[in-house]
C-alpha cells in the first residue's frame, strides 16, 4: 500500500483565458499537515479544490488511498465526489461558513446526519468533539453567539467528527487575530496530525504554515518550491 | 455625499446585476397588477343605475382583498432591495457613517429600485390593457376606453410605490442604525410574545359575535360597516398569530427532527417566525377568501333560484369577479414566494457553496429550502380557512360551509395555492443549483 494518501500528477485547470494549475504534481503522505503558499492568484486554492476532489481538473489526475483500497478522484461522477467529501473528508474554511441558524452541536452532528446517523447519537459525538477542543458548555449557542475563534473551533469539530481521514483547510485562520490564530492552528493540528490523520491547509500565513511539516510554494499555477519548516534551503 | 456613496454602491459590478434586477422585477409586478386591478375596476364606477351602487361596493370588496397580498408583495419587494444593500451598509456604520447617512442611502436606493419597476410595471400594464379588456361584467366586454387609467392614476400608483419602499426601507434598515454588529452577525433569533395569541382569539370572538348580530342590525350602512371590521379584524389578527404559530409548530419539528433536511427547515422557519410568514401570508388571505367566495357562491346558488334575468346577471358577474380576485392573488403569492426564495438564495449563495464542498447533496438543501416554505404553508392556508369559517358561521350556517360546492370550491383554491407557491419555488430551484455549484 503506498505511503501517500493523496496523490496529484499533471494537474492543470482553466478559467476562462486564466490558468490557474499548469501541470502540478503533489504527492501528500499520510499524517503530514502540509502548508501550500503563494501569493493570491497562484492557483493554490484551486489546487486544494482539485485535491478534494471539488473541482474536477482539466488534466491530470488525483488519487485518494482510503482504507478499502486507491480511489481514482477525478475519475469519479459529481455524486460520488460528493459522497467521498462528505464520508472521508473534513472541511475548515477561513469563515468557517457554518450555518447560521443551528446551534454549535447541530452544526457538527449535522455533517454525521448527512452519513446516515440518527440525530442524538450524532449529537453525542458531537458534543464530545466540541468538548474536546475546549467548548463545553456553549453546545447550544447559535453561530452568532461565538467568538471568531470558537467559530472556528466548531468548523473544525465538524470537519473531524465524521473520522475523515483528510482535513482540507482554506485559510482557517485568516479571519482571526494571532493569538487566537495560534490556539485554533494548534486545535486543528491536533485533531488531526496528533491522530495520525492529514492535514492540508492553503495559507497567507507564515506562521500557520511554519507549523506544518511540510510546505509547498506555488506560483502561477505551478509548484515553485517545497520545504520544511525551520530548515534553510 | 450621500448621492456620492449610493452611485458608488448601485454600479454595475459592486453588488452583481441580480441584485438590482430582482426587486425592480418585484416592483414592475407589483405596479402592473395594482394598475391591472384599478383599471378593472374603473368601469364600475361609470354605471349609474341601482345596480351600479352594487358593483361598485363589490369592487372595493375586491380591491380590499387584493390590496393585502399586493402590499406584502410591494413589501418582500422592499425588503429584498433593502436586504441586498444591509452587507454594506451594515460596513459602512462601521466604518464610521452616521445613522442619517445609512438612511438616507437606504432610502434613496429602494426608491430609485421601485421608481424602475414601477415604470416598468406601468408599461407591462399597456401591454395587458387589451386582454383585461376582454373581461365580460354586464354581458359585454370592458373595453379598452373603460379600464385605461389616466396620468394622474398611473403617476400616483407609481408615487405610491415609491412611498412604500422607502417605508420599508426605513423600517428593515432600523437594525443596521442601531447596531450594526447585531445585523451582521444575527446573534439571537426573535422571539414572539405569547400575548399575540390572546389578542387574537380575543378579536375572532369579537368578529364571531358581530357576525351573530348582524342580522338585526338597523341599516345598511352599519351591516356594511360591521362586516367590513370583522373582516378587516380578522385579517388582522392572521398577521398577528400566524408568526406566531408557525413558531411554536417550528419548535416542536426543531426538536423532533431526524433528517438534516428536516432539521434545516425547523430551524430555518424559527430563525424567523415573522419572514416564514410573510412569505406565505398571501396564502392566508387567499385561503380565508377561499371561504368567502365558496359560502358566496353557494349562498348565490341559492338566491339564484328567483328567475330574475338582472339578478342572475349580477350573480354572475360576482363569480367572475370572485375568480378574478383570487387568480390575482395567487399570482401575487406566487410572486412573493419567488422573489422571497431568489433573494435567500442569493444571501446564503456562499453558505450553499460551502454545504457542497462538504459534500451535502443539492437535493437536501432543495428539501430544507421547500420544508421551510411549505410547512408554514400548510399551517397558514388550513389556519386561516378554519378562521374564516368560524367567523362566517353566524352568518351562513354550517350547512352553507359545508355544503359540497362550497367544499369543493375552497379545496381547489386551497390546492391552487399550495400548488402555485411550490411552482415558485420550483422556478428557483436552478438558481439553488447554480449557488452550490458556485
Amino acid at each position: 500500500m503506498s505511503s501517500f494518501v493523496i496523490e496529484a500528477s499533471g494537474l492543470s485547470k482553466s478559467f476562462g483565458q486564466t490558468h490557474a494549475l499548469a501541470g502540478v504534481d503533489l504527492q501528500v503522505r499520510t499524517g503530514e499537515a502540509i502548508a501550500i503558499m503563494g501569493a493570491s492568484g497562484s492557483g493554490k486554492t484551486t489546487l486544494l479544490h482539485c485535491l478534494a476532489g471539488i473541482t474536477r481538473p482539466d488534466a491530470g489526475t488525483v488519487g485518494f488511498q482510503s482504507g478499502a483500497g486507491r480511489v481514482e478522484v477525478t475519475a469519479l461522477g459529481e455524486r460520488e465526489r460528493s459522497r467521498l467529501r462528505r464520508e472521508a473528508y473534513g472541511f475548515v474554511f477561513q469563515q468557517g461558513l457554518l450555518i447560521p441558524e443551528l446551534t454549535a452541536v447541530e452544526n457538527v452532528a449535522l455533517a454525521l446526519m448527512l452519513n446516515g446517523m440518527p440525530r442524538a447519537r450524532a449529537e453525542e459525538y458531537g458534543r464530545g468533539w466540541l468538548a474536546a477542543l475546549g467548548l463545553a458548555g456553549m453546545e447550544d449557542r447559535r453561530i452568532g453567539q461565538l467568538s471568531g475563534g470558537q467559530a472556528q473551533r466548531v468548523a473544525i469539530a465538524r470537519a473531524q467528527v465524521t473520522g475523515a481521514s483528510v482535513v482540507f483547510a482554506d485559510e482557517p485562520t485568516g479571519a482571526l487575530d494571532s493569538a487566537t490564530s495560534a490556539e485554533v492552528m494548534q486545535a486543528l493540528l491536533d485533531s488531526t496530525t496528533g491522530q495520525g490523520r492529514t492535514l492540508v491547509v492553503v495559507t497567507h500565513d507564515a506562521d500557520v504554515a511554519g507549523r506544518c511539516s511540510r510546505i509547498v510554494d506555488m506560483r502561477d499555477g505551478r509548484i515553485v518550491g517545497e520545504r520544511v519548516p525551520g530548515v534553510t534551503a | 455625499m450621500i448621492a456620492r456613496v449610493a452611485w458608488l454602491l448601485a454600479r454595475p459590478g459592486t453588488s452583481g446585476a441580480a441584485a438590482s434586477l430582482l426587486p425592480v422585477t418585484a416592483f414592475a409586478i407589483v405596479t402592473s397588477l395594482l394598475l391591472t386591478v384599478l383599471g378593472g375596476a374603473q368601469t364600475f364606477w361609470t354605471w349609474t343605475d341601482d345596480f351600479g351602487v352594487t358593483y361598485q361596493a363589490l369592487a372595493v370588496v375586491a380591491l380590499v382583498l387584493l390590496v393585502v397580498p399586493l402590499a406584502s408583495l410591494g413589501g418582500a419587494a422592499a425588503r429584498l432591495s433593502a436586504r441586498r444593500r444591509d452587507d454594506r451598509l451594515a460596513t459602512l456604520r462601521l466604518l464610521g457613517a452616521t445613522p442619517a447617512t445609512v438612511s438616507a442611502l437606504a432610502v434613496l436606493e429602494s426608491v430609485v429600485l421601485a421608481v424602475a419597476g414601477a415604470l416598468a410595471g406601468v408599461v407591462l400594464y399597456f401591454a395587458l390593457v387589451p386582454l383585461i379588456a376582454l373581461i365580460p361584467f354586464r354581458g359585454e366586454a370592458l373595453g379598452i376606453d373603460g379600464v385605461l387609467l389616466g396620468v394622474p392614476a398611473l403617476a400616483g400608483v407609481v408615487a405610491g410605490v415609491a412611498l412604500l419602499a422607502a417605508g420599508s426601507a426605513v423600517l428593515g434598515l432600523r437594525q443596521v442604525v442601531i447596531s450594526p454588529l447585531g445585523v451582521r452577525t444575527k446573534q439571537e433569533a426573535p422571539k414572539l410574545h405569547w400575548l399575540r395569541i390572546v389578542i387574537g382569539i380575543a378579536v375572532i370572538a369579537i368578529a364571531f359575535l358581530m357576525m351573530s348580530v348582524l342580522q338585526v342590525a338597523g341599516s345598511m350602512l352599519v351591516i356594511l360597516a360591521m362586516l367590513g371590521a370583522a373582516f378587516g379584524g380578522t385579517i388582522a389578527v392572521l398577521n398577528l398569530i400566524g408568526p406566531w404559530v408557525i413558531r411554536l409548530v417550528a419548535q416542536s419539528q426543531a426538536r423532533r427532527a431526524k433528517t438534516p433536511a428536516r432539521l434545516l427547515a425547523a430551524r430555518s422557519v424559527l430563525e424567523s417566525p415573522k419572514a416564514a410568514w410573510r412569505q406565505v401570508s398571501g396564502v392566508a388571505m387567499t385561503s380565508f377568501m377561499a371561504v368567502f367566495a365558496g359560502t358566496g357562491i353557494a349562498l348565490l346558488g341559492s338566491f339564484g333560484e328567483a328567475g330574475d334575468v338582472e339578478a342572475m346577471q349580477l350573480f354572475a358577474d360576482i363569480r367572475t369577479g370572485i375568480l378574478i380576485t383570487v387568480v390575482g392573488s395567487f399570482l401575487m403569492v406566487a410572486c412573493s414566494v419567488g422573489v422571497n426564495q431568489a433573494a435567500g438564495i442569493l444571501d446564503r449563495g456562499e453558505l450553499y457553496r460551502s454545504l457542497d464542498m462538504l459534500g451535502m447533496p443539492t437535493p437536501t438543501m432543495d428539501t430544507a429550502r421547500r420544508r421551510a416554505v411549505m410547512s408554514p404553508l400548510r399551517i397558514t392556508a388550513i389556519g386561516s380557512a378554519v378562521t374564516a369559517a368560524v367567523v362566517m358561521l353566524p352568518l351562513t350556517g354550517a350547512a352553507i360551509i359545508v355544503a359540497p360546492l362550497s367544499l369543493a370550491v375552497i379545496a381547489g383554491v386551497l390546492a391552487s395555492g399550495i400548488g402555485v407557491v411550490w411552482l415558485g419555488l420550483l422556478a428557483t430551484k436552478p438558481m439553488l443549483e447554480r449557488a452550490a455549484a458556485g
